[in-house]
């Protein structure tokens, strides 16, 4: 199955999960500013309840980002009806998962899998592997590319199931890095590479 | 001595700034009427003078910020808290390393930033008339709402007037120092403190531009106004990635256990972040002529949420707020 515009659809629907992120936000701004009418609403239950709350709504929006990002990348690797299917297989996964055992452990599970497809994504790229096709040409927008989606998930992952390892903050900096890394490769490609020519 | 020292260095600074910060409100009037002009009547002749002003003030500015830069190297180098022994407090933090981007000087760092930046756009002289409009206004709220020669840094000058008060006996020493340590520590001499917030205000200077820009796209719907969106765009928007994840170790390090998980200041930048990714990622398909409208309504979208997270510290409580509930 060939989609038609698939890329096109894709960006679309990444640009409106990235929306309704933003709309769970003005959520959070304005709940909170609801439950801080009581002075030191902070420092009862009633915030922890609020911080659940809120991760609660934002979670499902986070597996789509993730699973529209895996839909983006990897489909350099895979005929697209295999990866719509494995990615809806994932996605099925990981609702099962959440009924079961919790949306932490679910979060968990979507996260190691796209973060190990984007971490073979990086390393494909990176030795200019001909299995792999990108929306804009060049290498180093497409290592930026590989780099940004890679950072980003390692972000999340690390936010989502690792707030309490040893490992936290460093994981946190190799996230930025790539994040940082990838977002200037992929918008001055010509510069970084005059650079590396040097 | 310090503390007559460091009075001195604020007379002055509040002396010398008043007459840059009212120049620039002036030139920033001229500016928004020859912006009106030019904008109206087309005549070349009002651009000149948008372009003199613009120079003007952004130079003025810079006055005002090395006049800024000596007021803090004087507060520095005249005030010295000497902690009780008792409280075996380490000596590092015993002199103020202000930055030139807290209180009431943000606004006027931010304006700055936005006044360089403008000077570097070149070529569209209707994009540059509408953003010296909107410097202008910058500059009046700048004026009348964060002047930072008023009252040059009001909190830290309560903070090292009570210091040198209870040196004298008006209060307790050891609470007042296990206060300014902490303040100086995790807050003033922070790395993160000089890195975090400029790199965030850059960031807003740069977003002002694609903001304009946008503006024209859908009005004009001309290529040209796009590309300069999008070229202002990626500095902006690295620095406001990086710049935002700065904050978290910062955050770690400093409140600890304190509650600021879904801050509302943290909640309205991630909102800002993904609505400026979701711009980018759609401007992708910008240039086969199906997404120009919508990449331009939320280049607009992602400004107006940037004003809002700006503002979010002087309307919503939390723990990144000047105000309580």
């Amino acid at each position: 199955m060939k989609l038609k515009n698939y890329d096109y659809y894709l960006i679309l629907l990444t640009t409106a999960i990235l929306l309704a992120i933003g709309i769970v936000c003005v959520y959070g701004i304005t709940y909170y500013n609801y439950l801080a009418v009581v002075p030191g609403w902070t420092e009862t239950t009633g915030y922890l309840q609020f911080i659940n709350d809120m991760n609660a709504y934002l979670y499902p929006f986070l597996v789509l980002l993730l699973i529209s990002l895996g839909l983006c990348i990897p489909k350099r690797l895979f005929e697209q009806d295999i990866l719509i299917k494995i990615s809806a297989l994932a996605l099925a996964v990981t609702v099962i998962l959440t009924f079961s055992f919790g949306m932490e452990i679910a979060m968990g599970f979507i996260l190691a899998v796209i973060t190990c497809l984007q971490g073979i994504v990086l390393i494909l790229t990176f030795n200019k592997n001909r299995a792999i096709r990108f929306e804009k040409e060049g290498y180093l927008v497409r290592m930026g590319s590989s780099m940004l989606h890679l950072g980003v998930v390692i972000l999340i992952f690390n936010f989502v199931t690792l707030r309490e390892s040893q490992f936290h903050i460093l994981i946190f900096w190799a996230g930025t890095l790539f994040v940082t890394a990838g977002n200037i490769f992929s918008f001055y490609p010509e510069r970084m590479n005059s650079i590396f020519q040097r | 001595m310090g503390f007559a020292q460091y009075r001195a260095a604020r007379e002055f600074a509040s002396n010398t700034g008043q007459p840059l910060i009212t120049y620039i409100f002036i030139l920033g009037l001229l500016q928004f009427i020859f912006g009106i002009f030019f904008l109206w009547k087309k005549n070349i002749r009002y651009y000149d003078y948008i372009i003199k002003c613009l120079y003007i003030s952004t130079g003025l500015y810079v006055i005002g910020f090395i006049v800024i830069i000596f007021f803090h190297f004087q507060i520095h180098n005249s005030v010295l808290i000497e902690y009780p022994k008792e409280l075996l407090l380490p000596v590092e933090s015993s002199r103020f390393l202000v930055p030139m981007w807290i209180e009431s000087e943000k606004l006027f760092f931010w304006a700055m930033v936005s006044s360089v930046f403008a000077l570097t756009i070149k070529g569209r002289k209707e994009l540059l008339s509408f953003l010296g409009i909107i410097l202008s206004v910058f500059s009046s709220i700048v004026f009348f709402f964060s002047n930072p020669f008023k009252e040059p840094l009001p909190v830290v000058h309560s903070e090292i007037t009570r210091w040198y008060a209870a040196l004298s006996g008006d209060g307790n020493v050891y609470q007042i120092a296990g206060t300014l340590y902490g303040r100086i520590t995790y807050y003033y001499n922070s790395t993160y403190m000089w890195t975090h917030p400029p790199m965030l205000f850059i960031a807003y200077a740069t977003l002002i531009i694609t903001f304009v820009a946008c503006v024209f796209v859908l009005f004009r719907r001309i290529s040209d106004y796009d590309e300069i969106a999008y070229r202002y765009a990626k500095p902006g928007y690295i620095l406001l990635t990086a710049g935002m994840l700065i904050g978290y170790p910062w955050a770690i390090d400093a409140w600890k256990d304190a509650a600021w998980w879904w801050d509302p200041k943290i909640s309205g930048s991630i909102m800002m972040w993904v609505l400026y990714s979701a711009y980018l990622h759609a401007r992708i398909y910008v240039e086969r002529g199906k997404l120009w409208r919508t990449t331009a309504l939320l280049g607009v979208l992602c400004f107006v949420t940037l004003v809002f997270t700006y503002l979010l510290t002087y309307i919503v409580p939390g723990i990144h707020s000047v105000v309580q509930p």
